[in-house]
Parts: C-alpha cells; sequence; structure tokens
C-alpha cells in the first residue's frame, strides 16, 4: 500500500465557489520548452535560473512587430540593467537590438560584446567624465541628465576640438504617480527648454534627439501618450527656436510584464496592456502632434522583453509545521536572489501532482533571516524533500540586483529554440568572493 | 480529547459534534485518529505505520510529528 503523509484541514464553506475547490487545485511544470526541471536541476544544479530564447524571441517579435507596424522607423535599445548576462544580451543584439547602458561597467561590458559607440546609449545621473570622454570618443549617443554633464561635455568637446551630438533626458507629469522627476531635465517648468537654449549658446554640443523614461511597470497606456506629447512638442518648439535637427525622440522603457505586483487584486492578464496598446498610445501621439519630418522612434524596453522568459528552479530542503498552524517549506533559494520578491508575488509551480490536500503554507529560503520569505501564504499540498518548484517570471532584474550572502549565487541556463540547455554562468564558488580580499601580513 | 468524539465518514470528512466543525482528511490521518482512539501514543503509531508501509521511521516521524502540531492548533489533542 501506498504511504501518503497525513492531511488534516478545517472544511470552510466560504471557500467552495464554482471554480472549485483551493484545497486541491495544484499549478503544475514539469518542463521549460520541453526540457524537465528535475533533470535541469539534477545536470545544473539547485537552485538554477533557466532562460527561454524561444520565449524571448516571441516577446521581442511581438514588440517589434506592435511598433514596426505603425511606425516607419523604429529602433529597440536593450537595457543591460534588466538583464546584463552575455548570453541574453546577444541574444537581443542578434535580433536587432542596440544597447543601453547607464554605467561605465555596462558600457565596457557591451563594447566587450562587441556593440560599436553608435550603438550604445549612454544613460544615468553618474557618468564619470573619463567614462564619459571614452564613450563620447567612440561615438556613443549621450543622455544628459543634469546642468553640470553640460559642462562636462562642453570641456570634452573643447579637449577633442569637436561639437557633440547631445540628447537631453527629459522629466514631466504624465498623469501617473509618483512622477519620475530626478531624472533629467522637467519639462513643465521650462527647465528642459532651458537647458536646450544653454546647449545652444554653449556651441559645443549639438541636440539630436530627447529622450524620457516615465517610470518603471507602467499599467496607463495614458501616461505614454502624454509622454509622447509633450516631447513632440517640446522637439517642435526647439526645432523652430534654435535650429537643431531632432532625429530621434526615446521614449524609454517601463512597460508592464506579467508579473503580479503586490497589492494589485487583478490578474495581470487584465490590467497589463498589450504592446499593441503601448505602441498605438505611443505612434499616435507623434502623428497627431509632430510637426516637420517624423523623428525615429527609440525604446529601452527591458522588463517586458525579458521578465517572462526568466525562471526559478529550486528544491525543498525540509519542511516544518509553525506553532499557528501554517507549514513552512525551506527551499534553497532566497530573497537573495530574488530581489524582484519584495514587490512581486510569483507564480510558483510544483513539478508533479502531489497527494493529498493543500493547505496553508509559506515558502521560505536558506538565509538565517527572518525576511527570507519567497511566499507568505500558498495553498500547496505536503510536499516531498526534493520536490522542484518552478518561481515565475523572474528574468528581469534578479540577475543583476541578486547578491552573494551566505551562499554562492547559482549556476543560469538557457534553452535554445532546440531545447538544448546551455550553461551561461557557472556557480559561483569560494575562489570568486576571496579573490579581491586581502589579509594583512600581520593578520596571518 | 476532542478528537475521541470525532465521526469520520467514507468521504474522509470528519466531524466534531459538540463544536458542528468539520475537517477534510486522507486515509492516513484517518489511520492515526483511529490509532489515537485506541489510546496509542506517538511513538507507537509510528511504528505501526512505519512496519505498514515499509517506511524509515525518522521519516515517517517527522510527518506524524507535523500531523500532532496541527491537531493541537485545532484543539483536538492537548
Amino acid at each position: 500500500m501506498k504511504y501518503v503523509k497525513p492531511t488534516i484541514n478545517r472544511v470552510d464553506f466560504n471557500l467552495a465557489s464554482k471554480y472549485g475547490s483551493p484545497l486541491k487545485t495544484q499549478r503544475i511544470k514539469n518542463d521549460i520548452d520541453g526540457v524537465n526541471v528535475k533533470e535541469l536541476t539534477e545536470t545544473f544544479g539547485s537552485p538554477l535560473f533557466v532562460f527561454s530564447q524561444r520565449q524571448i524571441e516571441e516577446k521581442y517579435n511581438e514588440f517589434k512587430e506592435a511598433f514596426s507596424s505603425r511606425y516607419p522607423e523604429v529602433e529597440f535599445w536593450w537595457s543591460y540593467k534588466t538583464n546584463y548576462l552575455d548570453a541574453i544580451c546577444k541574444v537581443f543584439h542578434n535580433l536587432g537590438s542596440k544597447a543601453e547602458v547607464v554605467s561605465e561597467f555596462e558600457y565596457q561590458k557591451a563594447r566587450h560584446l562587441g556593440i560599436e559607440g553608435k550603438d550604445i546609449i549612454f544613460n544615468g545621473p553618474y557618468k564619470p567624465k573619463e567614462a564619459l570622454k571614452v564613450a563620447v570618443e567612440e561615438g556613443a549617443k549621450i543622455h544628459i541628465d543634469h546642468w553640470y554633464e553640460i559642462n562636462d561635455l562642453e570641456e570634452i568637446a573643447e579637449e577633442l576640438g569637436r561639437e557633440i551630438p547631445v540628447t537631453i533626458r527629459c522629466n514631466m507629469d504624465t498623469g501617473v504617480y509618483p512622477a519620475w522627476s530626478r531624472f533629467g531635465f522637467n519639462i513643465d517648468n521650462g527647465e528642459a527648454y532651458d537647458a536646450v537654449k544653454r546647449i545652444f549658446e554653449g556651441k559645443k554640443l549639438i541636440l539630436t534627439g530627447l529622450h524620457s523614461h516615465i517610470g518603471t511597470f507602467m499599467l496607463s497606456t495614458e501616461a505614454y501618450k502624454n509622454e509622447t506629447i509633450k516631447l513632440i512638442k517640446l522637439k517642435n518648439k526647439i526645432e523652430e527656436d534654435f535650429g537643431f535637427n531632432i532625429e530621434y525622440i526615446d521614449v524609454g522603457g517601463g512597460f508592464a510584464s506579467k508579473n503580479r505586483l503586490k497589492g494589485i487584486y487583478q490578474p495581470p492578464e487584465v490590467i497589463v496592456p498589450t504592446p499593441d496598446e503601448y505602441a498605438e498610445a505611443i505612434t499616435n501621439a507623434i502623428y497627431e502632434y509632430n510637426k516637420g519630418k517624423l523623428p525615429k522612434l527609440y525604446l529601452e524596453t527591458g522588463r517586458a522583453l525579458i521578465d517572462e522568459a526568466g525562471y526559478l528552479l529550486t528544491t525543498v530542503f525540509a519542511s516544518k509545521r509553525l506553532p499557528d498552524g501554517k507549514k513552512s517549506y525551506i527551499v534553497d533559494a532566497g530573497v537573495n536572489l530574488l530581489y524582484t520578491a519584495f514587490w512581486y508575488n510569483f507564480e510558483i509551480f510544483l513539478d508533479k501532482r502531489y497527494e493529498g490536500l493543500n493547505e496553508p503554507s509559506q515558502i521560505n529560503g536558506p538565509l538565517c533571516m527572518n525576511i527570507d520569505i519567497i511566499n507568505e501564504n500558498i495553498m500547496l499540498p505536503p510536499l516531498d524533500r526534493g520536490t522542484v518548484m518552478t518561481i515565475w517570471p523572474v528574468g528581469a532584474y534578479n540577475v543583476t540586483q541578486w547578491m552573494q550572502f551566505i551562499r554562492y549565487r547559482p549556476a543560469v541556463v538557457l534553452i535554445d529554440k532546440d531545447s538544448n540547455p546551455h550553461l551561461i554562468r557557472e556557480k559561483e564558488d569560494l575562489s570568486d568572493i576571496i579573490r579581491r580580499e586581502k589579509l594583512p601580513d600581520y593578520l596571518k | 480529547m476532542l478528537i475521541n468524539e470525532m465521526i469520520i465518514d467514507e468521504n474522509g470528512v470528519a466531524f466534531i459534534p459538540s463544536l458542528g466543525i468539520s475537517f477534510q482528511i486522507n486515509e492516513t490521518a484517518k489511520e492515526i485518529i483511529e490509532l489515537l482512539k485506541e489510546g496509542k501514543t506517538k511513538e507507537e503509531i509510528v511504528k505501526i505505520l512505519s512496519e505498514k508501509y515499509e517506511r524509515d521511521w525518522r521519516e515517517v516521524y517527522i510527518d506524524v510529528e507535523d500531523f500532532f502540531i496541527k491537531l493541537k492548533v485545532y484543539g483536538l489533542i492537548q
């Protein structure tokens, strides 16, 4: 006779609904693009980040089609900070994306991947002058964030003995809260116009673009419409007043993925706009308000392109019954690997169907820290040691903002379009951690 | 102990008449509750189950311990 773990649950008739019983529903995912999750962890270790090239390409093509079918010249610039693993960047570059970086490190990484300066947008509030000069010399597109950067660029122009094409980053009220006002120059109070005037009067820089990035996980297409209208109106005015030829407007990124934000009741399928809806709002605004030649349209989409292509596999190490009756599962992936756990409720899948009734449970990571909670309230059947859970979507920001803490960071695998898994980042070991450390002689 | 008055039907629905509340239990839980009603101790129950199902008693012990904590949370045993 088969042994099944004992379960007892209070029957709450309020829980029953026409959708079935929450005591029996199990979400199961035993493969990613045809590769068994258990085999993946056996081959590459657990926990394990897994990316699907097929899903990256599908999503990229969906966005590309949405914009390119509505507008003549659209360019995608891969947001490195979202995920700068070499293999992931290379997938995007092979699809036609250029690079958008926000630090000298990211700039160097893009160059290391063979991306030419002219195909790199250098964004961000902190661009040390040396890094800025290298980027200018190599022809990168510089997006100016503040007044001091104008001064720095003018000095570099003088040192190089030539004018530098530049873009300014703008911020504005787009009707959503909170407004991102700390990057760039404000359009509403005239600061952005003044910055253009200052650039014009300096005679060392040539304005060729306007940029804005209005926020992250933006669920309102109206905000993008408002952003685009304000950028286009500014473009019209400065072309007329100063004679600059604005070659492109960059509406940034911030498009939402199908992740589930904490505190939001409706599922992402209901509230997240489609690529077509975002594209419609932005391109219509350009057509309606642009005067003169249509500018190129640049997009710096990150999260929406990669989040759903990323999975984290984690294995149940142990379980315990908490004094309040809730079951706690201890898994081998902690919140140090899941930066986005603080604002998303991830989908969590089991590797197979388990016997027994669901009961209120929580999933805790391996960190000896009370905050290490991956899911605080989830209905799960009794799970065995060794159960593999799939956490999704985790493709954006986690493998850039993960933190080495207590344990080594895990391996990362990319599954190609023929369902072959490739190791794209090895699991760390002690040498990675101590390589930069120095022990003074007197302590030896 | 309230567990002694628990009535269990063939669908695994258990009822405590004096409280008017019901529980959903599975086969193993049913076996443990019946053994408890016979006055068996936790250690005796672990031994009986591990021998019957040919499982490592140390594994079964964790499950029975876990189950006992839940019975305590529901106030069914002390």
